[in-house]
């Protein structure tokens, strides 16, 4: 496997993670057979090793508050997509009036595809985030579901 | 029905031969069971083994780091190592006497 290729399939690792094996891991990647299957078993190793940490790996004892949570990507990219599905509704109200149309449109299907789409997103952020810290991240849940509730309320009040 | 995979255990088997690094312990692994493991499977339990001090790393060589079995690690892999031949006998003795 080429080094580029070792070094950023190392990086997806945690960062306790890597700063104990990152070094040795990424040599040993550089230097064994690369291949999709060895990649893709790397990328599954790497998104276990987040949502069930190696134990007794030191851990950074920072306090893990509402603001430092709701920063990590898994937290605000539902919340991004919540406000984008907003936006689109709004939007679409704006320039075509608040009509409900037989036959779905592209606002509709993005709407569907962001609003869908961020369920996966919201489940790895609890699994990964609940055991860690439960009461700010309840509080990041909490807002995820209002901001989800509130890109659902127009279609709901104006019946779209 | 795959090959066996219980990769500490596997990574526990290898280094009771002596210590290995990386590669050495995915070849010595595939000849002793025919089970290949992944880069990121054999650092995930490469990673759980040294934390629980079954395992334990060597100097590096050059780039590559090798690791060795503990006294404490040796213990726990012979016991799950007859637990296991406890159950390939019994099983056996059920499939002789059918």
């Amino acid at each position: 496997m080429n080094r580029a290729a070792a070094h950023l399939l190392t990086r997806l690792y945690p960062r306790r993670w890597r700063e104990r094996y990152g070094a040795e891991f990424e040599a040993f990647l550089a230097t064994g057979r690369g291949g999709l299957r060895a990649s893709a078993n790397v990328v599954w190793s790497a998104l276990f090793e987040h949502i069930f940490p190696t134990p007794g790996l030191k851990t950074d004892q920072q306090p893990r508050s509402f603001g430092v949570i709701v920063r990590q990507p898994s937290a605000f990219l539902p919340l991004a997509m919540s406000f984008t599905a907003l936006v689109l509704v709004l939007g679409h109200v704006a320039l075509f009036g608040a009509v409900r149309e037989a036959d779905e449109g592209a606002t509709a299907h993005l709407w569907q595809l962001l609003m869908a789409g961020q369920m996966p997103v919201l489940a790895f952020f609890a699994i990964k985030w609940l055991p860690r810290a439960p009461r700010p991240t309840l509080g990041v849940l909490a807002l995820q579901a209002g901001a989800a509730l509130a890109s659902m309320a127009p279609i709901f009040f104006l019946n779209l | 029905m795959g090959h066996y995979s219980d990769p500490p255990l596997l990574v526990l088997a290898s280094l009771a031969s002596g210590p290995k690094h990386g590669h050495a312990m995915i070849e010595d692994i595939a000849g002793m069971c025919g089970t290949r493991l992944g880069p990121g499977t054999l650092y995930g339990a490469i990673a759980r083994l040294e934390q629980q001090g079954w395992i334990m790393p060597l100097p590096p060589e050059e780039r590559r780091q090798p690791y060795r079995i503990t006294a404490e690690g040796l213990r726990v892999l012979r016991a799950k190592l007859t637990t296991l031949q406890h159950f390939a006998k019994a099983g056996l003795g059920r499939l002789e006497a059918s």
